[in-house]
């Protein structure tokens, strides 16, 4: 049973015959609908093609993908510090607890009219969406990890003499950085809605904003493509967030 | 200053040299815990003491103070003349949990201490190779402790205390987490380690043959709040080594910390229930 599967051309090509079939269903079923909600595989890479060739799909792309690393990156250095500052002093934990949880349980979406209404329609409005999306999931795992560092291991540098520095470069960050990962795991899916979102309610930009456009010219397979360039974008980011977590297991043992 | 203590002590014609740890009137609490109280020893260069007690009687924690990990709530802790208020160069502690950092290799674990006390990197590469040689570690030296066996871990823990070439070295229960064989050789090769370059050890363990094997003098500490009930004098030949298990004094001094220790450990086990 096991062995039929540990044949790689065998694996392989299961595969691709579920790709494959996908496609035909996505082409057989897109084809027989009314066009104005759907349309087939061929019909979305000729207008990927199109919208490739008139430079419009790359300047979405760089759009987005600018607001998305600007945004996330912050919220992933932002959310890191804090959180382990919080864990080393007493007082920013116990003040600012609660309002995490809080945050943590917002469904964030229900921020966006807020923010436009403060920060208005610009740049500052549409990056603050992306953070505030990014920045829980990384800032309660960050937490998470920070507070189970072992007081056992503290005492251990400490009598070793660590100063507080050489503490956080021996023990804090070494032992959080692992949680530190599942939280941008976590925190770069919810990023990218967050990029939709403030493409789609802030102000039409990038990629969220080709979508409206090509929905507005009543092109379904110009949201299907720009669609699919979201999947890609997104299965992107979860591999590269893989890559990085399996790179820090090393001395975790575990080989995933 | 020392210089001035060892100049009294010529004077009132002790000619010996003053401990190197001077515990005097110390007590401990834990909120409304009182865990040990009027703890007097002393340390002196050169010796090996092995504490005892029953679980929970607070070892480790006098430990913790000897070490300046915590301050003691009566009495003082002096180390060289020093009151000990916070960890103290020249003094390495090694733990029962072996206290390893993971993402850490053994050599850089071994070299952990060095590079806190700002040593060079030319100087760590020279001596962590040695000390992990010392113990016993070669050929895995790049390897993380997931991949090592307990007794092995409990060497590397070792060899990070005995790299910053203490003066004084703390042990706590180091042995207990590994299994009987491993332990012996443990023991046997901490002595002949202790021999090349002798130096104040403290070392608590649970182990009564351990104490005993181990130990210039035995402490046996005992009552809640617990106390220093008993100092024996271990007068077994040295060095200790595999014949000392058959020595007739062995048994004896062991029968006799044995018993010293038995009423409180029966003690200890109605306590529980
Ligand atoms: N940080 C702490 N806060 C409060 N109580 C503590 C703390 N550490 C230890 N205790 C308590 O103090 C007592 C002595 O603990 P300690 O760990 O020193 O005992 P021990 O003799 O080392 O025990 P064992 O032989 O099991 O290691 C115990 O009752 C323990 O519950
Ligand atoms: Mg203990």
């Amino acid at each position: 049973m096991n062995s039929l599967w540990d044949s790689r051309p065998i694996r392989f090509s299961t595969y691709a015959a579920g790709l494959l079939i996908g496609a035909v269903l996505w082409e057989y079923f897109g084809g027989k609908v009314n066009p104005s909600y759907g349309a087939p595989l061929s019909a979305t890479a000729k207008r990927f093609i199109f919208l490739v060739s008139n430079g419009q799909l790359q300047d979405a792309v760089l759009g987005s993908l600018q607001l998305y690393f600007v945004g996330f990156i912050s919220a992933v250095l932002a959310a890191s510090l804090f959180g382990l500052l919080m864990s080393r002093l007493n007082y920013l934990r116990v003040g600012f607890e609660n309002y995490i949880m809080l945050l943590y349980a917002t469904p964030m979406i229900a921020m966006v009219p807020f923010i436009k209404s403060v920060l208005e329609i610009g740049f500052a409005a549409k990056f603050t969406v992306v953070f505030l999306f990014g920045f829980f999931p990384v800032l309660y795992n960050t937490l998470e990890g920070a507070r189970s560092v072992k007081p056992e291991m503290v005492e251990v540098a400490k009598s070793f003499r660590s100063g507080e520095f050489a503490l956080w470069r021996d023990l804090l960050i070494p032992h959080t950085v692992p949680f530190i990962l599942t939280g941008i795991r976590q925190g770069a899916g919810r990023a990218l809605v967050g990029v939709v979102a403030a493409e789609f309610l802030i102000s039409s930009s990038g990629l969220g904003g080709l979508i409206q456009d090509q929905q507005g010219k009543y092109s379904m397979s110009g949201v299907f493509a720009s669609i699919t360039v979201l999947t890609a974008m997104g299965l992107l980011l979860m591999w590269i967030g893989r890559v990085l977590e399996n790179r820090m297991a090393a001395w975790r043992g575990l080989n995933r | 200053m020392s210089v001035d203590t060892e100049a009294d002590a010529a004077a009132s014609g002790q000619g010996v040299k003053p401990a190197r740890i001077a515990i005097s009137g110390a007590g401990k609490r834990y909120g409304d815990l009182q865990v040990f109280q009027d703890i007097n020893l002393e340390f002196n260069e050169r010796e090996i003491v092995t504490v005892v007690g029953p679980s929970g009687c607070g070892k480790t924690t006098l430990l913790r103070c000897i070490d300046g990990l915590m301050p003691v709530s009566d009495g003082e802790v002096r180390i060289e003349g020093d009151l000990m208020t916070q960890p103290r160069e020249g003094v390495a502690m090694v733990f029962q949990h072996f206290g390893l950092f993971p993402w850490k290799t053994v050599t850089q674990n071994v070299g952990y201490g060095l590079k806190l006390a700002g040593v060079s990197r030319a100087e760590i590469d020279e001596k962590v190779p040695y000390f992990v040689k010392l113990v016993g570690l070669e050929g895995f030296e790049s390897v993380y402790p997931y991949q090592l066996s307990g007794g092995m871990q409990q060497r590397c823990g070792l060899a990070r205390a005995l790299a910053m070439e203490p003066s004084v070295l703390l042990m706590d229960e180091p042995f207990a987490a590994v299994d009987a064989q491993t332990r012996e050789i443990l023991q046997f090769e901490l002595l002949r380690i202790w021999e090349m370059r002798p130096m104040t050890m403290v070392f608590v363990t649970h182990s009564i043959e351990e104490a005993v094997l181990m130990g210039d003098r035995v402490v046996v500490l005992k009552g809640r709040p617990s106390s220093v009930f008993e100092t024996i004098d271990v007068d077994l030949p040295a060095p200790r080594d595999r014949s000392t298990l058959a020595h007739p004094r062995f048994a004896e001094l062991r029968e006799h910390v044995w018993a010293t220790l038995m009423d409180e450990v029966r003690a200890a086990e109605f306590d529980v229930r």
